[in-house]
């Protein structure tokens, strides 16, 4: 984490920060990755976000042909323009009937995101491997190098540089074969056996037992919203 | 009529202005009134190594599961975390940050999956005429196998 404070007028928040940043840090903190947030918004009142940057990083898919396309799902990306626009790429532009999807339209496509954008990458994942069907799938977890300019709105002068690394996702969709070793592959058509058998389970579970133990889980937590919802409706 | 807000108690004379109780913006999308209430996402296998990520729970507790899981006297080879929808973030930071403390002997092999979820809707007001109803939606969520590679 790395601080550059231009302005004398923030001395408290240098004092702030670096004490965040004297903490041992080999591998990011999780309180820093969440942390350095709250805190300059509440330390310092009237300092925004002028921009963000990310760093660039090599594409974690090496050998991969060229000609893929590259979906960079942003906070504030509208799934239905990302969804669009890769649909019509990966289908070719006669629209993908027949035999023409296998001829026209792209192989590949790779998705990332990084920070609060990741749920809306995997969301999109998951849209177009249930609209297309027949797809591989190679799902890679890493940091990433985010440079956050923070500004003032009052002075209009002081600006300060925050660097701060946050989780990125990157899956890659293939419509051609991929290399089954690879750590995060997952082959075409698994939707929703995922999540009731795990992968790689080794030994099958009592059925028995399981549903015992559900009927445990559900009834605690759901009396305890019904209190916490108990006022809210519908709106 | 003296009050513009009330444009339900205009149709229904008999009703008094004062205890009108839908808004005019209620009415038009619900005529009555539901309880939102999310079930638990089905059927969650469970072996001693998975772990299910919340936003309740501290981040720290849950890093420290996992690292116990993998270090312990029971020492696991592999661990699997997952998270489901807002937790994904917090299921990959702890993937990652697993695999930062072991110095690269960790690997991380991630899947991705969608959660069918079921809301029920609960009219608030037994006495009018609504049926209870259900609502499914989708949700993504993440998978994160974390392992010691070729296992002896």
């Amino acid at each position: 984490m790395e601080l550059n404070v231009t302005k004398d007028r923030c001395l408290a928040l240098t004092a702030q920060a670096e004490s965040t940043a004297a903490q041992p840090v080999s591998a990011p903190d999780p309180a820093l990755l969440t942390g350095p947030h709250a805190a300059l918004k509440l330390g310092l009142g009237g300092f925004k976000k002028v921009c963000r940057l990310e760093e660039d990083t090599p594409c974690p898919f090496p050998g991969l042909p060229s000609g893929f396309l590259e979906m960079r799902v942003k906070e504030g990306s509208k799934i239905r323009n990302l969804m669009g626009f890769a649909m019509a790429r990966m289908q070719g532009g006669g629209g993908g009937d027949g035999d023409g999807r296998q001829g026209s339209g792209l192989r590949q496509v790779v998705f990332t995101g990084s920070g609060r954008a990741v749920t809306k990458t995997i969301t999109c994942v998951e849209i177009m491997k249930r609209k297309m069907g027949g797809l591989h799938q190679v799902t890679k977890l890493r940091y990433k190098g985010v440079r956050e300019v923070w500004g003032s709105d009052e002075g209009g002068g002081s600006e300060m540089t925050v660097h701060r690394t946050v989780p990125s996702i990157s899956i890659l969709l293939s419509k051609d074969q991929l290399d089954p070793q690879e750590p995060g592959y997952q082959p075409p058509e698994t939707h929703g056996t995922l999540w009731e058998e795990g992968d790689g389970l080794e030994s099958p579970q009592d059925p028995g037992k399981r549903a015992l133990r559900l009927t445990d889980l559900s009834g605690q937590p759901q009396s305890k919203r019904v209190c916490l919802q108990g006022g809210s409706s519908v709106e | 009529m003296a009050e513009p807000r009330s444009p339900v108690s205009a149709t229904v004379p008999q009703t008094p202005m004062g205890l009108a109780p839908p808004e005019g913006a209620v009415v038009e999308m619900d005529p009555v009134e539901y309880t939102l209430r999310k079930r638990l996402p089905r059927k969650l296998p469970k072996r001693r190594n998975d772990v299910y990520v919340n936003m309740k729970t501290d981040f720290k507790a849950q890093l420290a599961r996992c690292q116990k899981l993998l270090d312990g006297t029971a020492g696991h080879r592999e661990i699997c975390i997952h998270g489901l929808g807002l937790a994904i973030n917090r299921a990959i930071n702890i993937a990652l940050q697993l695999q930062a403390a072991s110095q690269g002997a960790l690997q991380l092999a991630a899947n991705t999956s969608t959660v069918e979820l079921v809301d029920d809707l609960e009219p608030e007001d037994p006495d009018e005429a609504g049926e209870p109803l259900t609502r499914t939606r989708n949700n993504s969520a993440i998978h994160i196998k974390v392992f010691y590679p070729n296992p002896q």
